[in-house]
């Protein structure tokens, strides 16, 4: 467990090796990714077995490790190490995992790309930068690890690098995410000029302790704050990760379950004392989440793409995520996390074996494809009926631990009727979409017959996944942790550290309401999308505003675009301008044109005839001997 | 070696050699013929002597330093002016003049 | 006595001198040069350093002096009546006024080291024993510069082939 720095090391060195040799490795080295991956994922595996012992002595603090990274004796010395305890294990956990799928997966879906090794290289460099920031015991080192993941993510999303809408789904990744990365650099930066560290532990254990200067704290929390919404999509920074579908399939995956998006989940749960010290921050994060899951929930309805669709479940589920950290359930924040990269890596990867089967996104051009696609079908009604939250899937337990925290925690009931309401419209857009590609009559017979089910490579990878979307929201229960070799169920293990284990508990009404919410709405969802087309067109013209509001993101994009081109170009024009006139012209212009013209006047000075030389040389003679003299005396 | 007490002050060679100097000066500054620039030198390098000489009775007999510079000041002044002259007649072959403010191609 | 001798060597060095700066003549200008180096020979007695002032009249009063007329004869100065002095001659006596000013301040500024009174005698055989035994090889290097100059300036001044 001391040596968890081997995890990052592995995937870094699958990545120079494939990044320096692939061309010459057979099959491009992709064995040696996922070899490495798979090595990785069963060390994870040992230091779980080691914090499970470790929390059994008691008095567990998390294990830390670092080395001298730099120091400027007297004034500044930069550690750099690991810390593992039970959040950064859940991390871990579903980040290797989920990596391996994924590469056993990309195998098949990539094959004959002709840009594989360098794939498998920048995932392989994914994956170790995330495990690199959820290792990180200070900050820096964090900041390095999450910068270089936005970095694989830019070059992931824009690895189709021929076609325009993915280079500019990549460079919106990269910027968004920025805006959000800045605020994250500032806060800490904040924090060092505070604290004088950029070790977590210590940090927290003074944010706790009251011994940062309120007012900072507050600007430091707010801004690590804006880079946690940066990198998980939180509203108002939302707007790059549907985008980031043009990626290949398995890198969407890997970004919404287990690399990327997660990350800032991460960060709040790991600063979460840091926030919860700041008047206020709690309910931000709240209302921010709740945004974003209500807005998720909402457009996901109308959306045609089946990988949008996807991709705003993943909104709604980080909202949700957000929502319970705003209420202090790190453990079922985690929890949350825990199965939904599961879930969600089972229904993007399955929503890819559609793809590749069909080479078709949009919902409305498939249909009927249960019979053809015997594995992938199921797996992804699965995915979408744990993200509903159908009972007893893993979603389930996990929304359901959600709902209790938000109940118990400190925030305004409010919130807690906001997530109510999100749940029916959750489980109405995956009932939609899961109804929409998989039943019913095909709406293109062209796509329809073409349509094979996956090689097993694509299949077996999925089939894990969604085996594991159906039980592991179980690991709630007691029994079943005991049974895994823990000492109590998810609850009793993960919690952060300064807290203490939670009792898992159970508020009836809220199980009952999501249960009969959840029926209901899957109920309504097959009436209105199961038969006949009539009721879905009905359902669109109930409200054309609000369908047109849905389909189109609320014009968010469109709103940033605006604000882009209005206020954003002109500011560039006016520093343009500024730059161009001030700065070039009359600055560095203006320099270069003076000294010409005073050279042009000085040059007359010369006039070549020695005399005048002469002259000058005397005149100079008898003012240095004045000054040299005036000085003596 | 002897000394002897002098009614002339070390001041008055001083001044006298200020003065030559400085009409030394003038004649460079003020004249364009080379030759005449070049006489100008001459009463220049002999002002420089006096002061030497004067310097070194007066003050610094011992090595003579100041005789023995005045030797050399002498000696160079005479291999100055023979080589000055020869490029003072080069010159005037070229240019078909002796004067130094037509010779201006040195300039911008 | 010896004062008077000092005025009156004096004066026949600053006329002198004065003539070659003024004279609108070159050929009077380079005797009135004759004159005034032969002045600083009588100074050089005046030090009692004998040996300069007989090389002084030797070099300059021979050598020098015939070289000079001999350049304004072969340079033909006196026959084209140019003008002898540049445009910037008020400027060139402002400057020389403004150096012997600053020099005249110096030496009235100046305490001098020594009693300033005493001149040593300086006999020719002690000058004869220093240059050529302490001063021997600066002395030496000397002739060879003298050497060289000469065989240089009868470089440059040889004419050129095919020159008229």
């Amino acid at each position: 467990m001391d040596d968890a720095w081997v995890l990052p090391a592995l995937p870094i060195a699958g990545f120079v090796v494939l990044l320096l040799f692939s061309p010459w490795l057979p099959r491009k080295g992709d064995w040696l990714a996922i070899g490495l991956m798979g090595i990785t994922f069963l060390l994870v595996l040992v230091i779980g077995r080691d914090v499970q012992n470790a929390i059994g002595d008691g008095n567990f603090h998390g294990v830390a490790r670092s080395w001298q990274w730099s120091n400027i004796p007297g004034v500044l010395e930069i550690r750099m190490g690991t810390f593992v305890d039970q959040i950064t294990l859940v991390m871990l956990f579903c980040v290797t995992f989920v990596a391996t799928m994924v590469m056993v997966y990309s195998t098949s879906y990539m094959h004959g790309d002709r840009r594989y090794g360098w794939f498998y290289a920048i995932v392989s460099l994914f994956v170790a930068s995330m495990l690199t920031l959820v290792l990180a015991d200070n900050l820096l080192l964090l900041y390095f690890a999450w910068e270089l993941v936005g970095l694989c993510s830019m070059l992931l999303i824009g690895y189709y690098n021929d076609k325009q809408s993915a280079a500019e789904a990549a460079k919106k990744a990269f910027i968004t995410t920025r805006v959000g990365d800045v605020g994250l650099l500032i806060g800490i930066i904040i924090l060092f000029t505070q604290t004088h560290t950029f070790n977590i532990q210590q940090i927290l254990a003074m944010a706790e302790a009251g011994d940062i200067n309120s007012k900072w704290l507050t600007g430091a929390a707010i801004c690590m704050f804006a880079g946690a919404c940066g990198k998980s999509a939180q509203f108002p920074l939302h707007v790059w990760l549907p985008d980031a579908m043009e990626g290949p399939t398995p890198v969407s995956a890997l970004i919404h379950a287990a690399t990327m998006v997660v990350a800032g989940v991460y960060l709040v749960a790991r600063m979460l004392p840091l926030f919860e010290a700041v008047d206020g921050m709690p309910e931000l994060i709240t209302v921010i989440g709740l945004i974003t899951t209500l807005g998720a929930a909402f457009i996901g309805l109308a959306q045609r793409d089946i990988k949008r669709v996807v991709a705003y479940s993943t909104l709604n589920s980080l909202g949700l995520m957000m929502v319970a950290l705003g209420s202090g359930a790190v453990g079922a924040a985690m929890l949350y996390l825990f199965v939904h990269s599961f879930f969600k890596a089972s229904l993007f990867l399955a929503s890819g074996s559609v793809i590749h089967a069909t080479e078709q996104q949009e919902v409305d051009k498939l249909g009927g494809l249960w019979s053809k696609m015997p594995i992938t079908a199921p797996v992804f009604a699965i995915g979408a009926a744990a993200m509903a939250g159908v009972i007893p899937l893993s979603g389930f337990w996990a929304k359901d631990e959600i709902l209790a925290g938000v109940y118990h925690g400190p925030v305004n009931h409010a919130a807690l009727v906001l997530v109510l309401i999100s749940l029916p419209v959750t489980a109405l857009y995956m009932t939609r979409v899961v109804l929409l590609t998989f039943f019913g009559e095909p709406k293109d017979h062209h796509v329809h017959e073409h349509a094979h089910e996956s090689p097993p490579l694509m299949t077996v990878p999925i089939a894990i996944l969604a085996g594991l979307t159906l039980v592991a929201g179980l690991v709630i229960f007691e029994g079943v942790g005991k049974a895994l070799g823990f000492h109590s169920g998810w609850l009793g293990f993960v919690y952060n550290l300064g807290e203490g284990p939670e009792e898992f508990k159970v508020v009836w009404w809220l199980s009952i309401y999501s249960v009969v919410s959840v029926g209901a709405s899957i109920a309504a969802g097959a009436w209105i999308w199961g038969g006949a087309a009539e009721p879905s067109k009905r359902a669109a013209a109930f409200s054309p505003f609000l369908y047109r509001m849905f389909l189109n993101r609320f014009y968010i994009d469109e709103v940033y675009q605006l604000v882009i081109d209005k206020v954003v170009l002109a500011a560039g024009q006016a520093v343009a301008w500024f730059d161009r006139a001030v700065v070039n012209d009359s600055g560095v212009n203006g320099t270069g044109e003076a000294t010409n013209y005073l050279a042009f006047l000085a040059k007359y000075q010369q006039t070549g005839k020695i005399p005048n030389y002469a002259l000058g040389i005397v005149i100079g003679v008898v003012v240095i001997a004045i000054v040299a003299f005036g000085y003596r005396t | 070696m002897e000394t002897v007490s002098s009614s002339i002050p070390l001041e008055n060679f001083i001044v006298l050699s200020s003065m030559l100097f400085s009409i030394g000066v003038y004649g460079v500054l003020a004249r364009r013929n080379a030759v005449l620039i070049l006489m100008s030198v001459e009463l220049m390098l002999n002002a420089v002597s006096i002061n030497m000489v004067a310097f070194a009775v007066y003050t610094a007999p011992s090595l003579f330093v100041g005789i023995i510079f005045a030797i050399f000041v002498i000696t160079i002044a005479a291999a100055e002016v023979g080589l000055a002259l020869a490029i003072v007649l080069r010159v005037f072959k070229n240019r078909g003049t002796a004067n130094v403010d037509e010779i201006d191609t040195l300039k911008w | 006595m010896t004062q008077v001798f000092f005025y009156l060597i004096s004066a026949v060095v600053i006329a002198g001198a004065l003539g070659v700066v003024l004279v609108r003549n070159v050929v009077y200008a380079a005797l009135l040069l004759i004159m005034s180096l032969m002045g600083v020979a009588g100074i050089y007695i005046l030090l009692s350093v004998e040996f300069l002032a007989l090389v002084q009249v030797l070099v300059y009063g021979g050598a020098v002096t015939v070289l000079v007329l001999f350049a304004l004869m072969l340079t033909r100065t006196g026959e084209l009546k140019e003008k002898l002095d540049g445009e910037q001659k008020p400027l060139a006596a402002v400057a020389a006024i403004a150096l012997l000013g600053t020099f005249l301040a110096m030496i009235m500024q100046t305490a001098w080291p020594r009693d300033v009174n005493q001149l040593t005698v300086v006999p020719f055989t002690d000058i004869g024993d220093a240059l050529f035994n302490r001063w021997a090889v600066p002395f030496e290097i000397a002739s060879g510069v003298l050497l060289v100059a000469l065989i240089g300036a009868v470089v440059i001044a040889m004419q050129e082939e095919g020159e008229r």
